[in-house]
């Protein structure tokens, strides 16, 4: 299955990503598009409702927004992007053996309707993220839910399926339902 | 005496001995300050010194790399032992760059809104709070997200963040796995604060001992390498190769004593005997120094069993000239005189160091007098008491009757002797070499590569300058805050100019009083703040009462009580607050340490317009201080404190003292042998040598391109005293030729032993004991055959005097 994910960079896909916190009333919804460059650097360039570019190269996370000086942090303070990083690098280059060494994997499903679980192994990982579900049929990924551990998640929608419109209104169900549906 | 009472009393004097010693064991405790060495401070920039600032808080910081491993594995053990370090109560602050909200302390956590600038320049009216609540909302959406929601509630406007980044040192290395690395990424870097100050060698070894320890537990893979440098860890390098190089030394030195002697004298008790009057000596000098100044410095222990070695001629004089037929006794009678006089002319040449104003010199005077007077007595009352009867005689040998003739023919030029002087006068005057110096740190130089590396990890972790120091003098800590916050802006504008590439002083941790009562009156009362809220947050997807635990924190920074330097104790503040701003009786001292320090001139002119200004005395106000104002603004005393220059001003004027107490112990000395000897020809002879031998000294060493240190001064001392001894001995001989070859035998002994010790020190590496070695050795060859030549003239040598 990974190895049919496997694509050569540069890739690019849009995405649109909800995320829910126990601070708002409703989801934030941002859009934009995921860029996996030939040096290793993911890209993650956000153009709704705001301009704001997050590039991961090496370990460093540098974070520019319109007007103010780019931010800069190690990848190990942000360790659900960090192990979010590894799955999808190793996702995208077809590469097991590298999840392996993070996540404890979960394939259920068939080529049609694919669901992989990464629940990951360290604790100073586990404090932070629960588990890393990415979802898709064929070759192509469609969604990918980061759940922390107090159940509230970001949900990432890739590929095709960003550029239908979400469901409405936008819950965690309605999100999973739309994840799970083939498009 | 009989046998038996001989016996008796040997075990009686080393019964003595071993008693003394003991008292000393029990009483005497070693100090490694080093500022004991250092004279009473006169001026307002020496009290700086040596009273309130001691040294930088700089030199305390151990910089730390790590290396020889991948960079995650390096980073890994960078964070393990930064927590060890933290958790070591030898050690204050430590960093390895890993800055997070944990490094505020929870008590601290309310005064954010007094401690950082924010409301300086800005109010939480609703304008602010929704562009704020509109980031935190992005961060939310964003990578950090996960990081920061958590805090999001309590601190919208992320005042911890501000914070925790203000209290990160001005200039950074770069991370690599949330720790400092170096710019090629090959290390990892680590900050850490000894209690210990860099001037204890004893607390600094306790702590490089512990860094080790903590190293080789918390290393995450086993090639990760340790380098550790800093003012504290030379100091421990240097004691180490110091203490190492001497013991060898001396143990080269004391083998070659004992061959010698037994060569001499071929007899293992008469070696025996011979130590005991300079192991009297020791013990009798160190029970001095403890009784009179409770204390005694390594060093003083040092140089002051070097400087008593001079007593182990002693009992030689009493061997050499003891022959078969003539008891112990009356030997140790007919050589008194001559060395008593000696003894008591060395002695005094110790008192110019007796009242030279410094302690450690003051102390190793104290030593070698007792030390000297006891070795001089014992010689004569007691070593003849337990000595055996002689069966050989030097006064017969053969070839020491042909070296005396030989010796005794050789031309007197005076010619030769006014053109060495003239010589000698001429190297002084013309060599272009300083003749002194000044920098302590020259006696003990760290070896270049390892300066090398320090320069590296300083540059790299942009540490503080150890040299240069602003230095605010008020009478209260707040007013020194004042006066460090009005000094800020000029500072941050040397930044820009790049005269400087960062400061650090207390006030960037803890504002003065009235920066927080202003900050206090900036914020909201809760009735405002919600209506701020409630404005800011409309239209925005946040749930209604998320903010409360904000509103909270806010109604509570209101009322509190400013923070004062105090209250930071137990936190990890307390320490690097401490550090900066010290209280000494009733006055407070402010700190601002400089880094990468370009242009001095404009620290000299920002030093003088505040000296300026302190002299107008125009009155102050607690109004902020703008830039255009400053230069009207009063306040305290800011001086720029140039740590090498001080001590070597320091230095200079001591040394000025002890040059001036030792022409006095010169007028003393001759004085002393007039009245011994009571003839001012003979005077002129037993001093014509050492004088001779002390120009040699200086003109040899100065046109050989040696500037002159403290301890070339104890040293050309010293070798005044064995010139003078050995003179002495010459000039007083009968014209009995046994007694001529017994005292040549007695001098040549004398000089061998005392060249052996002195050679071996002179080859030393370590300048400081190469510079005693050297003078002295130098001392000994002029001074024997200076004193040969010299005391007893051609045409005198063959003739009876009257």
């Amino acid at each position: 299955m990974l190895a049919k994910l496997a694509r050569p960079a540069p890739a690019t896909t849009p995405f649109v990503e909800a995320r829910f916190s126990k601070l708002l009333v409703e989801p934030l919804v941002v859009k934009g598009q995921l860029e996996y460059h030939e040096d290793g650097a993911l890209v993650r360039a956000v153009s709704e409702p705001f301009r704001e570019r997050t590039e991961i190269k090496g370990d460093t996370v540098t974070i520019e927004r319109v007007g103010k000086s780019p931010r800069r942090f190690s990848l190990n303070r942000a360790p659900e992007l960090r192990s979010m990083l590894a799955g999808f690098g190793a996702v995208l280059g077809g590469t097991r053996a590298t999840l392996e060494q993070d996540f404890d994997l979960a394939a259920t499903g068939d080529t049609s309707h694919w669901r992989l679980a990464m629940t990951p192994k360290a604790p100073t990982l586990g404090k932070y993220v629960r588990d890393i579900v990415m979802e898709g049929h064929e070759s192509e990924p469609r969604c990918v839910v980061v759940t922390q551990p107090d159940d509230e998640a970001s949900v990432m929608v890739v590929g095709n399926a960003a550029a239908s419109p979400l469901p409405q209104p936008l819950t965690r169900e309605s999100l999973e339902r739309f994840c799970a549906s083939q498009g | 005496m009989t046998r038996t009472a001989r016996t008796a009393l040997l075990i009686a004097w080393i019964a003595a001995i071993v008693l003394l010693g003991y008292y000393v064991q029990q009483s005497l405790t070693i100090s490694g300050d080093l500022r004991l060495f250092l004279p009473s401070p006169q001026t307002r920039t020496e009290k700086l010194l040596l009273e309130e600032v001691g040294e930088s808080p700089a030199s305390r910081l151990l910089l730390i790399s790590l290396d020889g491993a991948p960079p995650e594995s390096l980073a890994e053990s960078s964070q393990r032992l930064a927590a060890a370090l933290r958790s070591d109560p030898q050690f204050g602050w430590v960093s390895n760059g890993a800055a997070s909200i944990d490094d505020i302390p929870d008590a601290l956590l309310p005064y954010r809104y007094l401690l950082s600038p924010t409301l300086d320049h800005q109010k939480f009216d609703a304008a602010y709070l929704r562009g704020e609540l509109q980031e935190r909302l992005q961060d939310l959406s964003s990578p950090a997200g996960t990081a920061l929601e958590p805090l999001i509630p309590r601190d919208p406007t992320l005042e911890v963040l501000k914070l925790a980044e203000a209290w990160q040192p001005a200039k950074q290395p770069q991370r690599q796995y949330d720790v400092w690395f170096d710019s090629q990424g090959q290390s990892a870097l680590l900050v850490a604060a000894t209690k210990a100050a860099a001037f204890d060698p004893d607390g600094q070894e306790k702590a490089s001992d512990a860094l080790r320890k903590h190293f080789e537990q918390s290393r995450a893979a086993p090639n990760v390498r340790m380098t550790v440098s800093g003012a504290g860890a030379f100091s421990v390098l240097m004691k180490g190769r110091t203490q190492a190089e001497a013991t060898v030394i001396g143990t080269i030195d004391s083998i070659g004593l004992i061959v010698l002697l037994l060569i001499a004298y071929r007899s293992v008790l008469t070696v025996v005997l011979g130590g005991l009057p300079l192991a009297s000596a020791g013990i009798a000098g160190l029970a001095a120094v403890s009784t009179l100044f409770g204390s005694v410095h390594g060093i003083t222990l040092a140089f002051g069993f070097t400087l008593i070695g001079v007593a182990q001629d002693y009992p030689i004089h009493l061997f050499s000239h003891q022959h078969p037929g003539k008891s112990a006794l009356a030997t140790a009678r007919s050589v008194w005189p001559t060395l008593a006089t000696g003894v008591v002319s060395t002695c005094i040449a110790y008192l110019a160091f007796l009242r030279s104003g410094v302690n450690g010199l003051a102390q190793l005077a104290c030593f070698t007098i007792v030390g000297l007077a006891v070795a001089g007595l014992t010689t004569r009352y007691l070593l003849p008491r337990v000595m055996p009867e002689k069966t050989r005689d030097p006064g017969e040998s053969a070839w020491l009757a042909r070296l005396w003739s030989f010796i005794a023919k050789l031309p007197r030029p005076r010619w030769l002797g006014v053109a060495i002087v003239l010589v000698c006068v001429a190297v002084l005057a013309l060599a272009s070499t300083p003749m002194w110096q000044n920098d302590l740190g020259q006696l003990t130089p760290v070896p270049q590569p390892l300066l090398d590396t320090d320069a590296r990890l300083r540059q790299e972790l942009g540490a503080a300058d150890v040299r240069r120091l602003l230095v605010v003098d008020a009478a209260t800590a707040d007013e020194v805050l004042t006066s460090l916050e009005s000094l800020q802006p000029e500072l941050d504008a040397l930044v820009q100019q790049g005269a400087i590439e960062s400061y650090d002083d207390a006030a960037r941790y803890v504002p003065s009083t009235a920066r927080q009562a202003r900050r206090q009156q900036a914020l909201p009362d809760v009735d405002a703040l919600r209506a701020a809220l409630a404005q800011a947050t409309a239209g925005l997807p946040f749930k209604a009462d998320v903010f409360e635990p904000f509103i909270a924190d806010v109604a509570k920074a209101k009322t509190l009580p400013p923070l004062t330097p105090a209250a930071l104790a137990g936190t990890p503040l307390e320490l690097q607050v401490g550090a900066l701003l010290l209280q000494h009786g009733e006055r407070w001292t402010g700190l601002v340490t400089l880094g990468g320090v370009r242009d001095v001139a404009a620290l000299e002119q920002l030093a003088e317009r505040h000296a300026a200004s302190a002299r107008d005395r125009a009155p102050s106000s607690s109004a902020t201080p703008t830039s255009g104002d400053l230069a009207s603004q009063s306040g305290p005393a800011i001086t720029l404190l140039d740590l090498k220059q001080a001590s070597e001003d320091l230095v200079a004027r001591q040394r000025t003292h002890i040059l001036y107490s030792l022409a006095i112990a010169a007028v003393l000395l001759a004085l002393t042998i007039f009245a011994a000897l009571r003839s001012l020809k003979r005077m002129l002879r037993v001093i014509a040598p050492m004088a001779l031998t002390t120009l040699l000294i200086l003109a040899i060493l100065h046109g050989l391109g040696v500037s002159l240190n403290l301890f070339h001064l104890i040293a050309l001392v010293l070798a005044a005293g064995l010139g003078v001894d050995y003179a002495l001995f010459f000039e007083a001989v009968e014209d009995d030729p046994a007694e001529q070859r017994r005292t040549l035998h007695a001098v040549l002994v004398c000089s061998l032993s005392t060249l052996l010790v002195f050679a071996a020190l002179a080859l030393s590496t370590l300048p400081v004991l190469r510079a005693i070695g050297v003078t002295v050795t130098l001392g000994i060859i002029s001074n024997f055959f200076l004193a040969l030549l010299l005391t007893r003239p051609a045409g005198e040598a063959s003739h009876a005097r009257p």
